[in-house]
Order: structure tokens, then C-alpha cells, then sequence
């Protein structure tokens, strides 16, 4: 079961997106996923390469460049559905100030040859026209000292900046107006341990200081999670294969590909770290093309017949836990035991 | 010295005359005052010496003009046709070529083949073919000239329009081939640099497409001025074949007849320009580029 809910600030229902290629072939790389955030609550995203996590954090934005394309589903924003917008609206009322988002590679997300202040007024004036530039200044000054950046930055060109430097910049920029949910893609993968930390500071300050009110993380890296989001969900192949608490799929995890992620990377918590560490077989299925059953199906160690025949829902178990498996909670539970010893 | 230029002006002047120590004495006069009866190393000092004092000597296929004289009466016609037509070109292709990145399907179809073949055109080729359609068959402009040859130059109108009507050929002769180079270039800068990770980051935060097509064209547009400059260096020498073709009274004809008269005075001298104008260009770039491109900066302050 996921955190107690409070008031909803992000909430998707059922969203499909695909990635049309120039041959016309269709790929669902996001296919009927749905979550919700709540008021001051965080959901972290976890999955393997090319299982869909930054395409579900580019499709949760609401506004969609070619190849990607909207299919189905929707997004609610703090009670107010952006899906079915008119793309002109959600860019200037939606973007930027109700949703924001951290790019992957911020190495590359500024302007090269644009002082940051400058782009900093040019997103402010799109939302906001006619705002004196004295007071962009004022206040992109007092947000930067806020999270810890020196105020000379703004003067600076990118390329005058660190890479963590530039990393935090950009995710100062991406808040400047104080948008109420920040979809946050891998803003620390790129970066070394001592930068990450600090990365990983400035976002969970954002929440503290109440400049964002919800924050969606994404990472392959599933036990960092465990210390930033209240909730996690992991994916597979454009699915969600299981939702739940932290504590729940950190030390609890129910869908054998959970398992198998959370055994295959080396934890530090306490109970884990002497957990022998495994790789999972095989490659995930090709999108274009996928499986019919289960698609964890051809890695999955407990995989039997009636896997592979009918496509697998997502369901919630008695006790309260959400995970896409046809093998019931208890059994599941004595597989896992029964390898233990 | 090898087709003795010297000889060749005491043949012409000495025509007439029968008198073989007459014919002689002129020869040795023009040895003298040419100076090739002193080692070459000696002339090349004297040279130097006297290109410092801006003294370039007298031109031999042009004699008695000094080549200084010839020079400036053609550098002129020159800096007239090429400066403008360069300029022209360059603005043309840059924005043909972003449209073509921006709206791409069609029109994109349609320039990218006409710009690869204005590009590889050669110069006589393009300068041929619009003397052919418009000089030659439909007569719309004079074939060949700076201006009317029945003219003597002068600041009235009609001479004016003459200059005007003859300009037009040699001018879109160069403009076109200048089009076609720049238009690829800045069309493959363009769609490289819209696909730049900071084009998606300033969409995802609602940055108007007018800005973020602003920082697009600035961006892509810092190689192609390297272009701009190579062409200003070198257009003296570059565009020497449609002056050539058009019998333009400009540098590159000058410096035709100089090599075919032999005349080296006025070959070092135009030599030297091209040379001059090549640094010049180049210099002025390296200092631009400290002041249009922040990366230059922050590299050098490193």
C-alpha cells in the first residue's frame, strides 16, 4: 500500500504515449500507466535502461514533440486535466509553473553563449509578461541564495560553471516559479558521489522549503530512492510492474522482477548489504514487438505456462500491495523463503 | 629572367628604330631602371625596402603607369562588386538555410538540391550561364565591361545607370554561388543545434518558440561567420574568374593581364594585397569572435 493520501497534486489515469517512427511503426514505451502524488509526498520511479522511466517523465508534462505522441489516458494537475489542452495553453499556463522538470544531461541544458539570468527573464516573461526585469533579478537572486547558490552565477555563462554547479543552476531554473510538482529525470546520474549528494540535498530542500509541493524522481538506482521518495514505483518495459511504500519494495518487494532489480545492485541499508548480488538474465522484450503474456516473462526465474498467455493486470492483494503478477502474494512469499535456504 | 619583361618594353619602345646601339641603349636604360641587371637577392632587398615606403615600382605591361596607379583604379571596382555581393550571399544563404532547418518537409526538398548545385558550380560555369541567358540571348544586360565603353567616367547619371546595368550579372553571378555554400552550412548548423538538449529544456519550461529560435540562429550562426570572413579574405582571388568572364575593370583582371604580360612588379603587388586582405580578414575575426562567443572568452581566461 502506497502512503495514506492526502490531496492529490499530481494524478495520472491510464496514460498511454508511444514514439511513432519513420516508418510508421508504433512503439508504447509508456503503456496504462497510472500513479498519483499527494500534497508534500514524493514518488520515485525506478526501472532499468529503456524501460520507459524518462519517457514516462517527458509524457507526464502534458505537452509532446514529435516522435512522441500522446495516445490515451489522462493528467490531472491539482485538480485541473491538462491532456486535451490546447498545446499553446499548457506552455504558458501549465509548463514551467504548474509542472516542472529536471533534465537528464543538465550538462547541456543551458544556452551556451546566454548569461543564465537571461534565460531565467525569458521563462519568467513567457509566463508572465511585462515583469521589470529588476525584479526577475530580485527574484531569481533571492531563490538562488535561498537553495544555496551564490548570486554571481546568474551573471555567469554555463560554460563558467561546474558541472555540479550547472546541474543545481539548472534545477534553481527549473523552480523559479515555484511550480507545484518537479518531475526530476536521473538529475544525479551524471554526476560524481560528493555533487549527487549535494544534488540530491537541493531537490529534498525544494520539498522542505515549500517551493514545490510534490516531486516525482526518477533513477535506475532503486535504493536511492529509498532515502528521498515516500513512494516507489518501478517499471518494466513501459509498464508498471509494482507501487508501494519505500519501506515496501526496498525490504519487502513482492514482483519478482522487484526482487531481482533490488538483488542485482549492491544496498548499503542495514538487513541488505549482505545480500549476495545477482544480474538478471536476458534483455527486456522489444517494444515494437511485445510479449503477448507477462513481458517479464523469458527473465523471470519463476516463470510458468500460463505466464505467457494473456496479458498480466496490475492488481492489488488483500493486504494491500499493487504488483502485475499472476502468481499469488503467499506463493510468491514461499518461493522467496524457500530460495533463502 | 624568364620571358624578359624588360625586353619586351624595349621592344615595344625601340620599334622603328634600325639603329641596333640605339635599340641597345634603350634596352640598357629600361635594364636600369627595372633594375634586373643587379643580383636577384639585391633587387628582392631593394624591393622590400622600397614596398615599405609604399613605392611598388612601375607596372611593365602598363608602363609608364606605376603600380601603385593601377592598383587603385581597379581595387575600387573590386571592393564595389565583391564586398556587397559577398555580404548579399551570406545574408541570403543563412536565412534560406535556417528556414530550410525550421519548417524542413518541402522547402527543404526543394533547397537543399538547388543549393548543392549552386555550391558546386564552378565560378565560370555560373558566370557563363547567366552571360549566355541574359547577356547573350535575352539581351536584358551589356555582355561584358565596369560600364558603357563608349563613356569616358564621370559623375552624371547616365554613367551612373551604366555602372548599375553592368554590375547586375557579375554581382548575382557571385551572390548565387555564395548562396548555395553558406545555405547548407547554416541549414545542417541549424537543425544540429534545434535538436541541442537546451532547445527541449527551454520548451519543457514554457520558453516562447520566437526565443528559442533566437538562441537557435545565434548559435548555428557563429561557424558560418568563420565563412563570412574566408570569403572577405579571399574574394579578391576567389571571385577573380567572374571579373575575369564580365571583363569587370577590377583586381582580378588586373592581375590576368599581369601575368599574361609578364609584368612582375604589379603580380608581387596584388600578390601582397590578397595576402594583406587574408590576414586582415582572419585578424578581425579572431577578435570578434572574443566578443560574439562567451565559450572563446572563458577559454582564454582559463
Amino acid at each position: 500500500m502506497t502512503t495514506p493520501m492526502t490531496r492529490a497534486m499530481l494524478e495520472v489515469n491510464e496514460l498511454t504515449t508511444r514514439y511513432i517512427t519513420r516508418f510508421r511503426e508504433s512503439i508504447y514505451a509508456v503503456d496504462h500507466v497510472s500513479l498519483s502524488v499527494g500534497d508534500g509526498k514524493s514518488l520515485g520511479i525506478a526501472g532499468e535502461s529503456g524501460c520507459g522511466k524518462s519517457t514516462l517523465a517527458l509524457s507526464l508534462i502534458g505537452y509532446y514533440f514529435p516522435p512522441l505522441h500522446y495516445t490515451s489516458g489522462e493528467i490531472i494537475i491539482d485538480g485541473r486535466t491538462i491532456t486535451g489542452m490546447d498545446p499553446d495553453e499548457v506552455r504558458k499556463t501549465i509548463l514551467g509553473r504548474e509542472i516542472s522538470y529536471i533534465p537528464q544531461a543538465a550538462m547541456n541544458a543551458l544556452n551556451p553563449t546566454q548569461r543564465i539570468i537571461h534565460f531565467i527573464e525569458d521563462v519568467v516573461l513567457a509566463h508572465h509578461p511585462g515583469t521589470p526585469k529588476k525584479e526577475i533579478y530580485e527574484r531569481a537572486r533571492e531563490r538562488f541564495e535561498l537553495l544555496g547558490l551564490p548570486a554571481s552565477v546568474l551573471q555567469k555563462y554555463p560554460v563558467e560553471l561546474s558541472g555540479g554547479m550547472k546541474q543545481r543552476t539548472v534545477i534553481a531554473t527549473s523552480v523559479i516559479l515555484s511550480p507545484k510538482v518537479l518531475i526530476a529525470d536521473e538529475p544525479s546520474s551524471a554526476l560524481d558521489v560528493t555533487s549527487q549528494k549535494m544534488v540530491i540535498k537541493m531537490i529534498l530542500d525544494l520539498m522542505d522549503k515549500g517551493i514545490i509541493k510534490s516531486l516525482v524522481f526518477i533513477t535506475h538506482e532503486l535504493p536511492l530512492l529509498y532515502n528521498v521518495t515516500d513512494d516507489i514505483m518501478v517499471m518494466y518495459a513501459g509498464q508498471v510492474v509494482e507501487i508501494g511504500s519505500a519501506d515496501e519494495i526496498v525490504f519487502d518487494s513482492v514482483h519478482p522482477y522487484t526482487r531481482a532489480l533490488m538483488g542485482s545492485i549492491i544496498v548499503p541499508e542495514k538487513g541488505l548489504r549482505d545480500v549476495k548480488l545477482t544480474a538478471i538474465p536476458g534483455t527486456p522484450p522489444n517494444l515494437k514487438n511485445p510479449p503477448s503474456g507477462c513481458r517479464f516473462a523469458d527473465r523471470c526465474k519463476y516463470v510458468r505456462p500460463e505466464c505467457r498467455v494473456a496479458p498480466v493486470d496490475l492488481h492489488e492483494t488483500a493486504s494491500g500491495r499493487v504488483y502485475r503478477c499472476i502468481i499469488p502474494e503467499q506463493e510468491l512469499r514461499t518461493l522467496y523463503e524457500h530460495e533463502k535456504r | 629572367m624568364p620571358g624578359d619583361p624588360v625586353a619586351a618594353i624595349a621592344a615595344r619602345m625601340a620599334q622603328g628604330m634600325s639603329n641596333a646601339t640605339g635599340v641597345q641603349a634603350v634596352y640598357e636604360q629600361y635594364t636600369e631602371l627595372f633594375g634586373t641587371d643587379k643580383p636577384i637577392p639585391e633587387q628582392f632587398v631593394i624591393y622590400l625596402r622600397n614596398v615599405l615606403r609604399g613605392d611598388f615600382g612601375y607596372s611593365i605591361s602598363q608602363y609608364p603607369r606605376t603600380v601603385g596607379d593601377v592598383i587603385s583604379s581597379s581595387i575600387g571596382w573590386t571592393l564595389m562588386l565583391q564586398l556587397p555581393a559577398i555580404l548579399v550571399g551570406w545574408i541570403l544563404g543563412n536565412l534560406l538555410g535556417a528556414l530550410a532547418a525550421y519548417i524542413r518537409k518541402g522547402f527543404d526538398r526543394v533547397l537543399m538540391p538547388a543549393s548543392l548545385f549552386l555550391s558546386n558550380l564552378p565560378a565560370f560555369g555560373m558566370a557563363v550561364i547567366l552571360l549566355v541567358i541574359f547577356a547573350v540571348n535575352l539581351k536584358w544586360f551589356p555582355t561584358s565591361g565596369g560600364y558603357d565603353y563608349a563613356m569616358v567616367p564621370s559623375a552624371s547619371w547616365e554613367f551612373m545607370w551604366s555602372v548599375i546595368v553592368h554590375y547586375q550579372l557579375p554581382f548575382w553571378s557571385i551572390v548565387l554561388i555564395t548562396i548555395g555554400g553558406q545555405a547548407i552550412g547554416m541549414r545542417s548548423m541549424a537543425i544540429y543545434e534545434l535538436n541541442a538538449d537546451y532547445v527541449k529544456y527551454a520548451r519543457f519550461l514554457g520558453v516562447k518558440d520566437s526565443k528559442i529560435i533566437r538562441y537557435v540562429f545565434r548559435n548555428a550562426m557563429l561557424p558560418q561567420i568563420t565563412g563570412l570572413a574566408l570569403s572577405i579574405g579571399t574574394m579578391v582571388s576567389g571571385a577573380l574568374v567572374a571579373e575575369i568572364i564580365f571583363s569587370y575593370p577590377g583586381l582580378g583582371n588586373t592581375i590576368l593581364t599581369a601575368v599574361r604580360g609578364g609584368d612582375y612588379p604589379l603580380i608581387s603587388a596584388t600578390t601582397l594585397i590578397i595576402t594583406w586582405m587574408v590576414l586582415l580578414a582572419f585578424f578581425s575575426l579572431e577578435i570578434l569572435y572574443g566578443l560574439i562567443d562567451p565559450r572563446i572568452k572563458a577559454a582564454q581566461s582559463e
